[in-house]
């Protein structure tokens, strides 16, 4: 069988699966009603001729700092793309799952991991810059946009940052679900820990270590962001966070060619 | 005319040789050995929990033998090239995510063997849903899931069909039709392996029997080989396998 029809067969799955679609509508909307908060506060501190007290009115400021709800987009993606499969249909119908199908028409199991792995990198690398976009086409007619400080290119690289944390974020997210079979842990755990309340982020009070965890290591990537100090440069930290996601994946392809659907 | 016919050669001979697999310290497949072969409909009977699953499920490539071998036309089948062109399956149900419709599940399958949307259609109308395309899975009664199984097995015009327990939940119309659909198949030279708990329901088109109880193979024959010296196949079934009358209802 061609490659090229496995992963066709996987972005199809992926495409036509009303959870992917729940997953970017929910972290599409979160994004532009964060943003909306952002730029009409900084459009206000701007009216008030008070804009040091609202950290920065650049346009692409405040759509930026919503850019966490896109990696929360990619965390859906990569965990709903495997969970999928082994969500069982009602008893009463047979309760079947995905999965037997998936294995009887594409057998080939370390193809068919990463063709799903591909969809996820493709759907994210759309999705983030995209929400990015439009987020900051927000800011800009909320705020005006005279009142930009933020450079093309900065803003560029900041973009391929964030959407490099998100995929591999994505891609992490999906490692760990393969190995879980279930999307509800990896979705509590991941969503809570890039939103609410970061684990990794409380352990570096106890030990510097944390600082290596996938998602410090990577932090930086989202240049202007950063909430404490300490931890790695964006380089090392993206080749650690990197490390992390491969190895995940590594691990993810192990078991998924030798267990049992 | 499927595309297979008039083709010889053992490509739709299956061959189960001396599987054994263990759960834990339960053994639940002991040696199975058993073939099916072009041309005719091999009926795999056996109680709920017999083992009927787990031997398809080794066959079909889904979960791993301990030991022995499960060879479509002498090749394991995770080495089939196309295998929807080969070996249809159903399994597990409907085996779509409740929330896709038939056609969006049959058009994914469709895409990894580049098999064109006119064949979707066609394997639609054949089981009856062309008029249900687009519900939901989610929302398909049993037999409407078994019908979607079948599709999608169907789809690649397979010289193959291995489906387990497909006359579950199908009204006595859908079952007769399953039966002629089956014999069709195997009369047009095509191999059919079908598993069942309902002796009744198959019994009428098997050629061949296989029957298991608790992880071992019983007996294997013709129908009249199998049935000689009990009155039907039906006390043959219970004598073989122990059960109670009404256990494999």
């Amino acid at each position: 069988m061609r490659y090229g029809r496995i992963l066709a067969g996987e972005l199809h799955k992926a495409a036509t699966l009303p959870a992917v679609w729940g997953g970017v509508a929910g972290a599409l909307l979160g994004a532009l009603a964060v943003t909306l908060l952002n730029s009409v506060a900084a459009r206000a501190a701007l009216e008030n001729g008070r804009a040091e007290a609202w950290g920065s009115t650049s346009p692409f400021e405040n759509a930026y700092a919503a850019m966490p709800l896109t990696v929360v987009g990619a965390v859906v993606l990569g965990v709903v793309v495997i969970s999928s499969e082994y969500t069982a249909n009602r008893a009463d119908a047979g309760g079947g799952r995905q999965i037997a199908t998936t294995l009887t028409v594409t057998p080939y199991r370390i193809q068919v991991l990463a063709a799903k792995a591909i969809t996820v990198v493709v759907g994210v690398m759309v999705i983030a810059p995209a929400t990015l976009l439009v987020t900051v086409g927000l800011a800009r007619l909320v705020i005006g946009g005279g009142a930009e400080t933020v450079s093309v290119t900065a803003a560029v690289t900041r973009c391929l940052g964030g959407t490099l944390y998100a995929t591999l974020t994505g891609l992490i997210a999906f490692a760990v679900t393969v190995l879980t079979r279930s999307g509800i842990l990896p979705l509590l755990v991941l969503i809570m820990n890039s939103t609410l309340v970061s684990g990794s982020l409380l352990l570096t009070k106890l030990t510097p270590l944390a600082h290596w965890l996938p998602d410090l290591a990577g932090r930086r990537l989202f240049g202007g962001l950063d909430t404490v100090d300490g931890g790695l440069a964006p380089l090392p930290g993206a080749i650690v966070m990197s490390g992390w996601t491969l190895a995940l994946l590594v691990i993810a392809g192990a078991v998924f060619s030798r267990r049992d659907a | 005319m499927p595309r297979w016919w008039g083709r010889t050669g053992i490509v739709g001979v299956l061959l189960i040789d001396q599987v054994v697999k263990r759960r834990g310290s339960r053994t639940v497949l002991d040696r199975v050995t058993f073939a099916a072969r072009p041309g005719r409909v091999t009926a795999f009977l056996g109680p709920n929990g017999a083992g009927k699953s787990s031997t398809l499920r080794i066959l079909l490539g889904i979960d791993r033998a301990d030991q022995g071998r499960a060879l479509i036309g002498g090749r394991p089948y995770r080495s089939l090239r196309e295998p929807l062109r080969t070996v249809g399956a159903m399994l597990d149900g409907v085996g779509a995510h409740r929330s896709r419709t038939a056609w969006s599940h049959l058009a994914w399958i469709a895409r990894t063997h580049g098999i064109p949307r006119r064949r979707v259609r066609e394997v639609l109308e054949q089981v009856g849903l062309a008029g249900h395309a687009g519900v939901r899975v989610g929302r398909y009664s049993l037999g409407m899931g078994q019908r979607l199984g079948l599709a999608a097995a169907l789809l690649g015009e397979p010289e193959v069909l291995v489906l387990d327990e497909p006359v579950n939940g199908l009204d006595p119309e859908g079952i007769r039709w399953i039966r002629r659909l089956v014999r069709d198949h195997a009369d047009a030279g095509g191999t059919v392996l079908l598993s069942s708990h309902l002796i009744g329901e198959v019994a009428g088109v098997a050629d061949d029997l296989v029957i298991i109880a608790n992880g071992r193979v019983v007996r294997t024959g013709t129908l009249a080989e199998v049935t000689a010296g009990h009155g039907d196949l039906e006390e043959t079934f219970f004598a073989l396998t122990g059960g109670a009358p009404g256990v494999g209802r």
